[in-house]
């Protein structure tokens, strides 16, 4: 009776961690055991020990799309953090016709990251309706290259970034809204407290943990950023390669029959640390904003 | 004995460790596995059951028809056979391929082009079809058939299937308001830039002359004006001061408003969909293209004059190559080379080539007066008269060794020129720095 006690919840989770082992745990490893090889796919590989690592550190391509991607998450972190937050109380009363507006916001999230991107690249053309807008508001005197100038391209990308997780998180954001009780957003009415004061000391307050679960979200979502930069800023990733990021580089090194699957690990690797870094260092900083 | 959580804990710690052990153990570091060629026995016989991959063929319902009735046909003329098809999208063709290459699982007979398939070439993955039947190459346009042959090997692996060569496709509205004759097609690189200048003028940003569609022209221009791409010890020599010339003239027309603005960084997509806008007056590409503008844009494709491929005098013109490999992993090679040999003989490209507007490889096909009657003076016909004439003088002038990733660090180089932000002959060493760089060329 008692072995069959301890099997049960074994057989039960064996799909799961046949799922976990086989897409995720298995391929983890063999990204690090592949770090320190120079394997290619179609002539095979053989330890190198930490020269991938040597060859990272001193390679200009591998500091850019560092650089890049750290960029990306200090611009679109703090906005998906709080834009989603604004989106969320805007469409969270409950009145008539609010279904549509809630559904609008959410369509970007369900929509592919290529037509996404081919629409924004539609719209940010040198005679694309943005840059006619501008004209037209005579913000600028004459077109903006947001698809060829380097930093407008990262900023353009940037911009789809948050525009399409705006939705995603704003509903991450209902949720916790939903469950902020409304006694205390009437106590302080009755103390006086406006809808600013209120935003304060009450809201925020209340939704600080999914605050950080949105954090640490789109942190990671940014730190593998690719589709959007391949799209806007097309194959090359922006004139010299100037806007590539970390999984862009990966890509473009690992990929095709001769690619260096080896130097991509080791670059992989390098990600994954930085993601876990980061991520830790957002719980570290939450946790001591709460204690204080 | 009740276990407590943490002997839980260290318990599935091991689990898990032992379960990634043992899927690492079965993980090595070889590379592809190549199998062996068949014996000539073994070559002979031809029996049994083999699978066919063609890339994107299936999408159209006359060739996927045309491709089953071959299939039939062959299967008729060689009973106890079968044919599997396979049809593979083409984007991500290369992953699934590289996959199974890996697990030593192609398919017995794939559809690849020599870029994508040199590096398996170059490990001994394919049958050498020169070797398993040295007859066959003389059937074959020889242009086409090199396409399958490694630099420093000895050998052929793989048999040329279906070739496209490009015409020059021009707007002939745009040229005429531009104030050019339209009927004077662009004959040299001089006239072609000198003509797009005259249309961007005109079209004062409604509508361009060329768009420069740098990664899918700028290595086959250099070499249709004689610059020399790579040596023979695959050392990347491209920064010539004829290409130094050529990219300034490039940055040149970039800067004055030649091209489109956003061309510097917006692919052969846009050029397609430029032309087909109505946007773009002059746009180099295989005569299947035409029949996608009659489709999307039949007034473009009203105003559509066609006419023949540009490159210096003495130079050779660009074509694209299609080929079947064989691997030898196959347990039915002989089957899957003369499954090869049937579809790619003269009758059944003959067939192909009026279901597709693509050339066939072999000779014979192509002096079938199918390709030289353009008297129904259509464009369509005048392009694959033009397209097959032009193949006597046409080679894959991509190099092998140009893969996406030299490619990108090449025209990300050229990008900075053309932006102004690089000097041409500055760009064009580092290109050639970049490319040497990552091929291994010293």
């Amino acid at each position: 009776m008692r072995p069959r006690r301890l099997l049960t919840p074994w057989v039960l989770l064996a799909p799961a961690l046949a799922v976990a082992l086989i897409f995720h745990i298995v391929p983890f490893f063999r990204t690090v055991q592949l770090s320190f090889t120079d394997f290619r796919l179609a002539s095979g590989g053989e330890y190198i020990g930490l020269e991938n690592f040597g060859a990272l550190a001193s390679s200009d391509v591998f500091w850019l799309s560092a650089g890049n991607t750290l960029l990306y998450v200090i611009v679109v972190v703090p906005l998906l953090v709080m834009l989603p937050l604004f989106l969320a109380m805007l469409v969270q009363p409950k009145i008539p016709g609010i279904a549509f507006f809630r559904a609008s916001f959410y369509t970007p999230v369900i929509a592919s990251m290529v037509v996404v991107g081919l629409i924004w690249v539609f719209l940010l053309r040198e005679q694309g309706p943005v840059n006619w807008l501008l004209q037209t508001l005579k913000v600028v005197q004459g077109p903006l290259p947001f698809l060829t100038d380097a930093t407008l391209l990262l900023l353009s990308c940037m911009l789809v970034t948050v525009w399409k997780g705006l939705g995603f998180y704003m509903v991450i954001y209902l949720t916790a809204l939903a469950n902020v009780p409304g006694e205390l957003h009437e106590a302080a009415q009755v103390d006086g407290a406006g809808g600013v004061r209120r935003f304060w000391s009450v809201t925020l307050p209340s939704v600080r943990p999914t605050m950080l679960l949105v954090g640490v979200l789109s942190a990671i979502a940014a730190m593998k950023v690719y589709a959007e930069i391949f799209v806007i800023a097309g194959e090359t990733a922006g004139p010299g390669g100037q806007v590539r990021s970390l999984v862009f580089t990966i890509r473009e090194v690992g990929s095709g029959f001769d690619g260096q699957v080896g130097y991509a690990a080791a670059m992989s690797l390098v990600l994954f640390v930085f993601t876990i870094g980061l991520t830790v260092a957002l719980q570290k900083l939450s946790r001591e904003n709460e204690e204080a | 004995m009740k276990l407590k959580p943490r002997k839980h804990g260290i318990l599935g710690a091991i689990a898990l460790a032992s379960g990634v052990a043992i899927a690492l153990a079965g993980c090595s570091l070889e590379g592809v596995d190549t199998g062996a060629a068949a014996s000539d026995d073994e070559l002979s016989k031809v029996d049994g059951e083999i699978s066919f991959a063609t890339l994107e063929l299936s999408s159209n319902p006359d060739l996927a028809a045309y491709i089953e009735d071959t299939i039939s046909a062959f299967e008729k003329e060689y009973p106890g056979t079968e044919v599997e098809w396979i049809d593979v999208p083409f984007a991500g063709a290369q992953e699934k391929f590289a996959a199974d290459a890996a697990a030593g699982n192609l398919p017995d007979v794939v559809n690849l082009n020599p870029n994508i398939a040199q590096p398996l070439e170059r490990e001994g993955v394919f049958l050498d079809i020169d070797a398993a039947d040295p007859e066959l190459a003389a059937e074959y346009v020889a242009g086409a058939w090199e396409g399958f042959q490694v630099p420093g090997q000895e050998g052929t692996f793989g048999v040329p299937w279906y070739l496209t060569s490009e015409v020059t496709m021009y707007n002939a509205a745009l040229y005429e308001q531009a104030g050019l004759d339209p009927e004077a097609a662009p004959e040299t690189f001089d006239e072609l830039y000198e003509q797009a200048a005259a249309v961007s003028t005109a079209g004062a940003g409604a509508f361009y002359g060329i768009h420069p569609a740098l990664e899918n022209r700028f290595m086959t221009d250099l070499a249709k004006i004689g610059v020399p791409l790579i040596d023979e010890d695959l050392v990347w020599t491209f920064n010539t001061p004829e290409a130094v010339e050529h990219v300034e003239r490039l940055a040149e027309m970039y800067q004055t408003g030649v091209f489109p603005a956003d061309s510097l960084t917006q692919n052969l997509n846009d050029a397609k969909e430029g032309y087909q806008a109505g946007s773009i007056a002059v746009f180099p590409s295989g005569p299947n293209f035409l029949n996608g503008i009659q489709q999307n844009a039949p007034q473009v494709f009203e105003n559509t004059r066609v006419a023949p491929q540009i490159a210096a005098e003495g130079e050779p013109i660009n074509m694209s190559v299609m080929g079947l490999l064989i691997p030898k992993t196959s347990e039915n090679q002989g089957t899957a080379l003369a499954f090869t040999k049937f579809i790619t003989n003269a009758e059944n490209q003959l067939a192909f080539a009026k279901v597709a507007p693509v050339l066939p490889s072999v000779t014979e096909a192509l002096e079938d007066p199918f390709f030289q009657d353009d008297s129904d003076g259509t464009e369509l016909s005048k392009a694959r008269k033009l397209s097959a004439n032009g193949l006597e003088r046409a080679e894959n002038l991509t190099p092998v060794q140009y893969d996406d990733q030299v490619k990108n660090a090449v025209l990300a180089k050229i990008q900075l020129a053309l932006a102004g932000d690089l000097s041409a002959q500055d760009a064009l060493d580092q290109a050639v720095e970049d490319a040497n760089a990552i091929t291994g060329g010293e």
